[in-house]
């Protein structure tokens, strides 16, 4: 972009020279040692030379890759903790003890079901006179030529894969974990466009779609629209009673 | 047979009768309103529907269900309101009359499931399948397919585990008032603490 701007960075050590970037793969494929790299020094010598001239671009790539490199660095140093997390020692009597109060809690649970199939057993031979879906409405303000039509509009702007890339298998149970993953992080609520990333293939817009209309079967998003011309959006299904209680017990969730 | 409808008091009994005239408007009004809505309906509901106060509906109620000790239907307290429904006796008769198969129970093993989550809520899949001692991918997913539970969040440790809880069709599908109804687990045996994970 920035034509005019001086030469690109080069690190200079003892145990390499070249491109930041070079760097860092070097170091992941365990060419270089980062023990050994002086990262200070390479960060002074960067900040250097970004006062010749400045590229946010450059800086962002730049300042992302040192923090790749401290964290490895950090990491390389750093003892190594005992490998996988195991359960706590426990003695064979204690063992034995844990797994005796499993199966009592197992056991204990068998027989309420027991118990709760007489209730259903009960419940399934009374008739209610038929009422209306209770479960709330899954679409708002929207019907379903609308949300095609969404679709349609972000498939449109999908971009063909090039064709030397190897396709990426995609599934459906994936992108619906994705989905809840995104709305989740999103605070529970996103706008349709947003569910499909700008770079996305066709492949994945209609996969995601796919996983969307899943997700509504199933009740766990909800669609809504306020408004003829409102956006579309999609909204995490959860019982706000029980998050409001939940989140008073949990540590660390927004405390704003 | 025990009739469970009379097993789940939401409503006291109230202390003074209220003069007869007006509880015996809002009893009818009331059978009223449960005959002719198709899910419970909460106290509070009637109260403002039948535009009485809630110790009057609490009264009515009770009369209510006392005339229908001996009819084809029952009033039956469930997920926090009242329903209207058929005496599970003649469900053969309204079977035939409906034409409807006789509905679909659940597995014993989604039985287990839900009787874990229903204990435990909320709860993630992980900690359900601690107890069961086997993956419950697929029963969880049924059982919320059948809105039998949902997921309420999400759990702060590592891998934000989703949590699951029952929902009021949960209730309903087994003629619950409220999860306080649920038989108390040390009936059924010495129960520990759960696992801290």
């Amino acid at each position: 972009m920035t034509e005019t701007r001086a030469a690109p960075f080069v690190v200079h050590t003892a145990t390499f020279e070249g491109p930041l970037e070079q760097l860092l793969r070097l170091v992941q494929q365990g060419e270089v040692d980062v023990s050994a790299l002086p990262l200070a020094e390479i960060a002074a010598a960067y900040l250097t030379h970004s006062r010749a001239g400045f590229d946010v671009e450059e800086a962002t790539e730049a300042i992302w890759t040192l923090a790749a490199l401290v964290e490895l660095k950090a990491r390389a140093l750093l003892p190594q903790p005992p490998p996988p997390e195991e359960p706590p020692p426990e003695e064979p009597g204690d063992l034995d003890a844990a797994m005796e109060e499993r199966v009592a809690a197992y056991r204990a649970f068998k027989d309420v079901a027991t118990a709760m199939r007489a209730l259903e057993t009960y419940q399934q031979r009374v008739f209610l006179r038929p009422g209306e879906e209770p479960a709330g409405a899954l679409l708002t303000g929207v019907a379903l030529p609308d949300l095609m039509r969404a679709f349609q509009e972000v498939l449109a702007r999908g971009r063909e894969r090039p064709r030397e890339v190897i396709p990426e298998p995609i599934t459906l149970a994936e992108r619906m974990a994705a989905l809840m993953e995104l709305l989740t992080e999103a605070t529970g609520e996103m706008a349709f466009q947003a569910l499909f990333p700008g770079e996305a293939t066709r492949l994945e817009i209609v996969v995601t779609f796919l996983a969307l209309l899943e997700l509504i079967r199933l009740a766990r998003v909800g669609v809504r629209r306020e408004g003829p011309d409102g956006t579309i959006q999609i909204f995490l299904r959860t019982n706000a009673d029980v998050h409001r209680r939940m989140d008073a017990v949990l540590p660390g969730r927004d405390a704003g | 047979m025990s009739d469970r409808s009379g097993a789940i008091p939401i409503l006291d009994e109230p202390a003074q009768p209220p003069d007869d005239a007006r509880l015996y408007e809002a009893v009818r009004a009331i059978e009223c309103i449960l005959f002719a809505s198709g899910e419970p309906v909460r106290p509070e509901q009637m109260a403002e529907a039948a535009q009485v106060p809630t110790e009057i509906v609490a009264a009515a109620l009770a009369i209510l269900r006392g005339e229908y000790a001996e009819r084809g239907l029952e009033v039956q307290a469930v997920a926090g309101g009242y329903q209207l429904v058929t005496r599970p006796a003649y469900a053969e008769a309204v079977r035939r009359y409906l034409g409807a198969a006789a509905r679909e129970p659940l597995s014993q093993a989604a039985l287990e499931t839900l009787a874990i989550i229903a204990y435990r809520q909320p709860i993630t899949r992980p900690e359900v399948d601690a107890v069961r001692g086997v993956r419950s991918d697929y029963i969880l997913e049924r059982l919320e397919e059948r809105r039998l539970i949902h997921v309420v969040g999400r759990k702060d440790t590592v891998g934000r585990p989703m949590l699951y809880a029952t929902t009021e069709a949960f209730l309903r599908h087994f003629g619950l008032g409220g999860l306080a109804d649920l038989p108390p687990l040390e009936r059924f045996g010495q129960i520990v603490s759960p696992p801290e994970l």
